[in-house]
């Protein structure tokens, strides 16, 4: 009887182990495999004069037929028109460039904030995290049309660098990659400075005193001891800058003019303007393609950090 | 010939290579560190050694040159050392939570304060490995400190602090995250390794068993002051104040009113006892004093003593078995309790006194210390 109760049991604790791992997978499978197989089948189809706009549609009602006719219309059609257009192509390259340099600005922005307030007095850091966060508090559509204002030829900044003498006539700002790399950069920051601020404050002061102790300057010990230190934050805050930015569309299609290619906005146009769903959903399948490395690499450092604080 | 001892404060013509001349250290209106002079010879093993917060580690940062005096200077050598920075001292320090760096292996944490040296690379080498054949960690230059266990850690500390073969080496309670096996092995250790590389070093403890054993000269510290300077022996026989000698070891306190009597003096302490007859170490007024008597001082025995001049009967209270000493609490019939050590050299089974047991205690002229209150 006690054997068979155990048997029992242990059925019970494989079942709860299994739904425990299981969750995880339920939510990736639903939230991200399905709406990713529907995007790449869409992505396999053609454009059509219909709702949807694609053909073909799966008809269950046909039966197994139905479904191997379904499978022969597909191709990688859309794939190859994206090899032959270059605008798709230079959008990739382009979105890469602009995200990576903004990648670069928000750190040696974001670096230097998350060092001082990691070195304020205690009772002033949560004011100072607050302060970083409180932009969040507005819609991040909101904050981008206020930048408009700000960057235009009769905006803020404009009048104020005139009103300081600094130019004689408004910059042309709005509508072109700088605005978009502003408007990247300020949006993003955040997320650089955060974990830079976290790896930070974990640093033992002891270190650099040690560091300082055994011959090292001040600004030695921060190449040395510091920097080292912080590189799981700093990696952790490039991912999070750049794999946004990558397909960032509102701010290139608000901010930017019409020099500026970003992948995001050619899909917006695809999408939305072409209503071409199948080569729209082919731009977002290279899309994630392109994003997965990161993604990967991302998660490796994260698993890293948190094996080194365990 | 007699064996020279090592004795530089004694020897007037000897320079210190710290002194410390009236230094005060403030936090804002708290005094960390009070007026305090002293001076520390080559080659001593100096400890200092005082409760928690007294100033300890304010000292040695200030050695060090992460703390500026508020007022005094501190000279090493001979010449001021406030204006120097810490990368700039020939001072290295082994820090309480030792500070290895967490990113570079044993190997380059030692390697560190050499590679800032720009010395080329084979002589940084064989320096590294002859500080890691010095601390027995040779199998563990590649490891990350992670990988290596607390006593380890220690000395990959110790090996770091010594690399740059300072002038001064400052040790901020450096054993007291090992177990206490272990602790008495690395202060050996640490004495040897004093001796071979004949570095001065300062240490901060707040174990005075540790101070008494590593040390050439003891610093007693109490809110920010020195109370004592001395020898270990000298502290222990013959401490200079009630504080010191209650802060090391063991000991009998008795206020009494002494009389002189020409050698001696006589204590009167309690109603119904004879005075205690001691000796005080210099000449002093007749008045209220402190008569301090260390337990292993202490004779206890069935029979009235016929020998000693200091003798009082009272009865068992509590006996402390510590494996080769016992300790016995003996309640004289004014509530006074007084403490009596003998060294167990016999087995438990034949311990000659218990509990309630009457018994008499006694001791020398010369055994306690009169001090003024
Ligand atoms: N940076 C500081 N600011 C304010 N008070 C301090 C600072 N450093 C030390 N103190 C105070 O000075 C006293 C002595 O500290 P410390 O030298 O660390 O003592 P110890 O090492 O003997 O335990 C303590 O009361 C401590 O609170
Ligand atoms: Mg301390």
């Amino acid at each position: 009887m006690d054997r068979h109760r155990r048997h029992r049991v242990g059925k019970l604790m494989n079942l709860r182990r299994f739904s425990l791992i299981a969750v995880p997978y339920v939510w990736l499978l639903g939230l991200f495999l399905v709406p990713f197989l529907i995007v790449f089948k869409i992505s396999l189809s053609d454009i059509a004069l219909s709702i949807p706009p694609y053909t073909p549609t799966l008809e269950l009602s046909e039966g197994w037929a139905g479904f191997r006719d379904f499978l022969s219309q597909l191709d990688f059609e859309n794939f190859e028109f994206l090899a032959t257009d270059d605008l798709y192509w230079k959008s990739y390259l382009s979105s890469v460039q602009i995200a990576l340099i903004s990648t670069l600005i928000c750190l040696a922005i974001g670096f230097p904030i998350a060092y001082g307030m990691a070195n304020a007095p205690r009772e002033w850091q949560p004011t100072l995290m607050l302060l970083v966060i409180l932009p969040f508090w507005t819609s991040f559509l909101i904050r981008v049309y206020s930048l408009i204002g700000i960057l235009s030829q009769e905006g803020m900044l404009n009048q104020f660098l005139m009103w300081i003498g600094l130019i004689n006539a408004p910059l042309t700002i709005l509508n072109t990659n700088i605005a978009v790399y502003i408007g990247i950069v300020y949006t993003y920051v955040p997320f650089m400075i955060l974990p830079i601020y976290a790896t930070l404050t974990k640093l033992d002061g002891s270190l650099l005193e040690a560091a300082e102790d055994l011959g090292c300057s001040r600004t030695e010990a921060f190449w040395r001891i510091t920097v080292p230190l912080s590189k799981a934050g700093i990696i952790a805050g490039c991912f999070l800058v750049f794999i946004p930015a990558l397909g960032e569309f509102v701010i290139p299609s608000l901010l930017g003019g019409s020099e500026t290619l970003m992948i995001g906005k050619v899909l917006y146009e695809e999408f939305f303007a072409n209503r071409d769903w199948p080569v729209a959903g082919a731009v977002a399948v290279i899309l994630l393609l392109i994003l997965i490395i990161p993604i990967v690499l991302y998660q490796r450092n994260e698993q890293k950090m948190m094996d080194a604080d365990t | 010939m007699p064996e020279t001892v090592f004795a530089p404060w004694n020897d007037p013509a000897e320079k210190p290579l710290i002194q410390f001349r009236n230094v005060t250290k403030r936090f804002g209106s708290f005094t960390a560190i009070d007026d305090l002079s002293i001076d520390i010879f080559e080659k001593e093993f100096f400890a200092l050694l005082g409760p928690s917060g007294c100033g300890k580690t304010t000292m040695m940062r200030m050695l060090a040159g992460f703390e500026t005096p508020t007022s005094g200077t501190i000279m090493l050598d001979g010449q001021d050392i406030s204006p120097i920075p810490p990368n700039k001292r020939s001072v290295n320090m082994m820090f309480q939570s030792y500070a290895l760096f967490p990113h570079l292996t044993v190997y380059d944490n030692i390697a560190f304060g050499l590679k800032r040296d720009k010395l080329p690379k084979d002589q940084i080498d064989a320096r590294v490995k002859e500080m890691l054949r010095l601390v027995q960690i040779e199998k563990f230059g590649q490891r990350k400190p992670e990988q290596i266990s607390g006593g380890q850690r220690q000395r990959v500390a110790l090996a770091r602090s010594l690399a740059k073969a300072p002038k001064l080496l400052l040790l901020d309670e450096p054993l007291s995250a090992l177990d206490k096996k272990l602790r008495q092995d690395t202060q050996f250790e640490l004495m040897d390794i004093q001796e071979k590389t004949g570095t001065t070093f300062v240490v901060v403890t707040h174990d005075q068993e540790e101070a008494m054993t590593v040390a050439s000269r003891v610093a007693v510290m109490d809110h920010g002051r020195l109370k004592q300077v001395d020898t270990p022996d000298r502290i222990y026989e013959a401490p200079n104040s009630t504080y010191v000698a209650d802060f090391i070891g063991d000991v009998n306190i008795i206020a009494g009113h002494a009389t002189t009597q020409g050698e001696t003096v006589s204590i009167a302490w309690a109603d119904g006892q004879p005075p205690i007859i001691g000796t005080p170490s210099k000449p002093m007024d007749d008045g209220k004093v402190s008569f301090a008597i260390r337990p292993e001082k202490v004779a206890i025995s069935a029979e009235k003593p016929t020998d000693r001049n200091n003798m009082v009967q009272g009865k068992v209270l509590d006996i402390a078995y510590l494996g080769n000493l016992s300790t016995y609490h003996v309640q004289l019939p004014s509530g006074i309790v007084i403490k009596a050590q003998t060294a167990n050299s016999r087995r438990r089974a034949s311990r000659p006194f218990t509990w309630e047991d009457e018994v008499w205690l006694s001791w020398t002229d010369t055994a306690g210390i009169v001090l003024e209150s």
